[in-house]
């Protein structure tokens, strides 16, 4: 280099320059971003809090039994008593110090029944709305990206939106409770059927943000370049589809998580045996009037976890953009001039 | 003249737009010869940016389509390659400036990491490692003041990716090895503390800090041909004024071949070693700066340079052209600007206008070729 003449000496560290964010490593430098950001939004800080108390108290009501019984040779549950468990005490109880919620008309604790739902709900929130992240993502990627009309990639393209057309024309959850009909009750099938109809809207969105993004001037810049079209897509395009996903998915989960609890509350989900929402909803819908804690316990659970993931997910472009992500930061920690140079 | 770099040959684009279509570009022919800078000037509209976009081929088909014509880089016929072929291209032969450095630089990556991305992409193929570039590929070495060979990087065989080879350039000391010369290129384009610099995202950058850096990126790649495409015209004056000088300044140091695209006859003077000027997708004239400024022969031109205000003396009401830019899907009978021209006649109204044709040496020496009917008419136009 004939011109490298400015040695490369170590610049001292102005406050609030990026210098010892390098030196505390990126990772690190991003999570303490995070958190001042979660810190300066009480309502993403308060969905977020949900969200992590509401999986991680899955995990545990889902995975300690199971552990226990591996390890200990007995199961041990996080939850006072068994779920649904019929007759184990006087039904009717109002919510006290030994039963949160009551019990119900069968004389199960009603805490422990909501609770031991959480895991399966969660669960199928979660990947219900994976899936159709996955499958949809990858359809809109192609169907985005290479739509050049007259080849054999564009036929492509035409074909997958046509058939997301198609599915997206159906109302969502008559199709899922049609095609749970159709293939039998069980936790799998309805699952399924939940996917079917779900992922057209992530093909939908997908490709849109795609058809945005593909002729950003930074995209014909990396292309200038000499990156290659499948880099180009996998970093330049998906790196910004990031965040509109991120927020959707987010928002998503609680969606699905409703769907479902309506799709098993009319009798055509999970089986009865099973605790799950909607099941717990239906079977305690004749004692809304005699014993509301029941009915109040599962709405709250559902209301509260759908809540704090679309809090989350109203939070997530904040953080997720690197624009919006050091101003935020900065005026979260106001006076220090944050992280702007 | 020595071998060209760069031969544009009879390019004709099209853009279909609704129902119809418009010629962006009609039988533009253009020739670069290695370490020359040539100036491309007209006003919006024209078929400058169409121009530097087909080079590399960057232009979005559809709604373009490229007709007919040749863009031979270093010997070898860009149109005739197939599409997946010219990222070799890219990048290490012909690297490119845009206009908005606001939106060139993606918002998601902090700027080192994009730099370093292209630089990454020369190392790889100056290893012989990607595929679609002839191993002996050299980069154009920036220290020594010497042309490049013409590196034939598109011509070479297909040669498969070595994977593992490709694994180990993206181990640690090959990252530590693109990042000092990422700071090189940083301290190269005049940035005072690369360090810090290469941790910012975009949006933290000056409009004139991105530019900087959008020529770093550029010239990381070292190519054999840079295209400037407005390089200065989203700036304000004053960054304006300080990435020209820097250009300047760099084209002493790197040498490399420029086509400079502008719309400012002042800054084409300043840059350029020859200029073609263009009007509604057509070369009207072409040829040494110094020839054409001196003596334009094409009304256009002649009508554009009067049209620069003079800063030493105040001239009233400056000349103006009368008329604007033919609609490019409605082109006018004939010659494309005889509705302008004050010397038009019949035959300007009736036959489309010549191809550039060579004229006989001017008030300096050399020799410029125009395509008007009457360019010995020209220095007496009223």
């Amino acid at each position: 280099m004939a011109t490298a003449t400015v040695p490369a000496t170590k610049v001292p560290a102005a406050p609030g320059s990026a210098v010892p964010a390098r030196r505390r490593g990126r990772v690190g430098a991003n999570v303490l971003l995070v958190l001042r950001i979660l810190a300066a939004n009480p309502l993403t800080l308060a969905g977020f809090i949900v969200v992590v108390i509401v999986s991680v108290a899955a995990l545990l009501i889902a995975i300690v039994p199971a552990v226990s019984l591996l390890i200990l040779g007995h199961s041990v549950s996080v939850l006072p008593y068994p779920a649904l468990d019929a007759g184990a005490f006087l039904p009717g109880q109002a919510p006290s110090a030994a039963h949160l919620f009551g019990t119900d008309a069968s004389g199960a604790d009603v805490f422990s029944n909501v609770a031991t739902a959480l895991p399966t709900d969660l669960g199928i929130g979660f990947s219900v709305a994976g899936i159709s992240l996955i499958i949809g993502t990858l359809l809109g990627l192609v169907a985005g990206f290479w739509d050049a009309p007259g080849s054999l990639s564009g036929l492509a393209s035409t074909s997958i939106m046509r058939i997301t057309d198609i599915f997206l024309s159906f109302p969502t959850l008559v199709l899922a409770l049609a095609i749970t009909a159709a293939w039998g009750r069980g936790e799998i099938q309805s699952e399924l059927a939940v996917i079917v109809t779900w992922w057209p809207f992530y093909v939908r969105l997908t490709r849109g943000e795609v058809l945005s993004i593909k002729v950003q001037p930074y995209v014909i810049a990396a292309r200038a370049a000499g990156v290659s079209e499948s880099r180009i897509l996998f970093r330049h395009v998906v790196r910004n589809l990031l965040e509109p996903l991120a927020v959707y998915f987010s928002l998503d989960v609680g969606t699905v998580i409703v769907t479902y609890s309506t799709i098993s509350y009319v009798g055509v989900g999970v089986p009865p045996s099973i605790p799950e929402w909607g099941n717990l909803m239906y079977s305690y819908q004749d004692s809304l009037l005699t014993q509301p804690w029941t009915v109040l316990s599962v709405t709250a659970a559902i209301f509260i976890t759908v809540l704090g993931f679309s809090l989350l997910g109203d939070g997530l472009r904040d953080i997720l953009d690197p624009r919006s992500r050091r101003i935020l930061a900065s005026t979260a920690v106001a006076g220090t001039g944050g992280e702007r140079p | 003249m020595p071998e060209s770099l760069l031969k544009v040959e009879h390019l004709t684009v099209d853009y279909a737009v609704g129902a119809g279509t418009f010629r962006a570009l009609n039988d533009v022919s253009l020739e670069l010869a290695p370490g020359r800078v040539v100036g491309v000037v007209g006003e919006t509209g024209c078929g400058k940016s169409t121009l530097g976009h087909s080079i590399p081929r960057l232009l979005p088909e559809p709604p373009a389509k490229v007709k007919t014509g040749k863009i031979i880089f270093q010997g070898t016929d860009l149109m005739r390659l197939p599409k997946w072929r010219m990222p070799g291209v890219r990048g290490t032969g012909i690297g490119m400036i845009f206009q908005e450095p606001i939106n060139s630089l993606n918002p998601a990556y902090r700027v080192g990491d994009q730099i370093a991305e292209s630089v990454r992409i020369r190392k790889l193929r100056e290893h012989g490692l990607t595929p679609r570039v002839k191993p002996d590929v050299k980069g154009f070495d920036y220290s020594k003041r010497e042309l490049p060979k013409a590196a034939d990087v598109v011509t070479g065989p297909f040669i498969p990716p070595n994977v593992s080879q490709t694994l180990k350039t993206r181990s640690p000391p090959m990252t530590k090895e693109i990042h000092a010369e990422v700071l090189d290129f940083l301290r190269l384009v005049r940035i005072n503390d690369p360090e810090r610099i290469t941790n910012l995202f975009p949006h933290e950058l000056s409009g004139g800090m991105r530019q900087r850096i959008m020529i770093a990126m550029a010239l990381s790649g070292k190519p054999a041909l840079l295209i400037a495409d407005e390089p200065t015209s989203a700036l304000d004056v004053t960054i304006q004024a300080q990435v020209l000088t820097l250009m300047k300044e760099l084209m002493e140091e790197v040498r490399t071949s420029i086509l400079f695209i502008s719309h400012d006859l002042g800054v084409i003077a300043e840059m350029a070693d020859d200029v073609g000027v263009m009007y509604a997708g057509h070369m009207v004239e072409f040829g040494p700066v110094a020839e054409i400024f001196e003596s334009p022969r094409h009304p256009y031109t002649k009508a554009l340079l009067r049209s620069i205000p003079n800063k030493y003396k105040d001239e009233g009401v400056l000349p103006s052209l009368s008329g604007s830019v033919p609609n490019l899907s409605k082109l006018p009978d004939g010659c494309t600007f005889n509705p302008r021209c004050p010397l038009a006649r019949d035959v300007c109204r009736k036959k489309p206008e010549p191809p550039l044709a060579t004229l006989p040496p001017g008030p300096l020496g050399q020799v410029h070729k125009s395509a008007c009917f009457f360019p010995e008419e020209v220095p007496t136009m009223p």
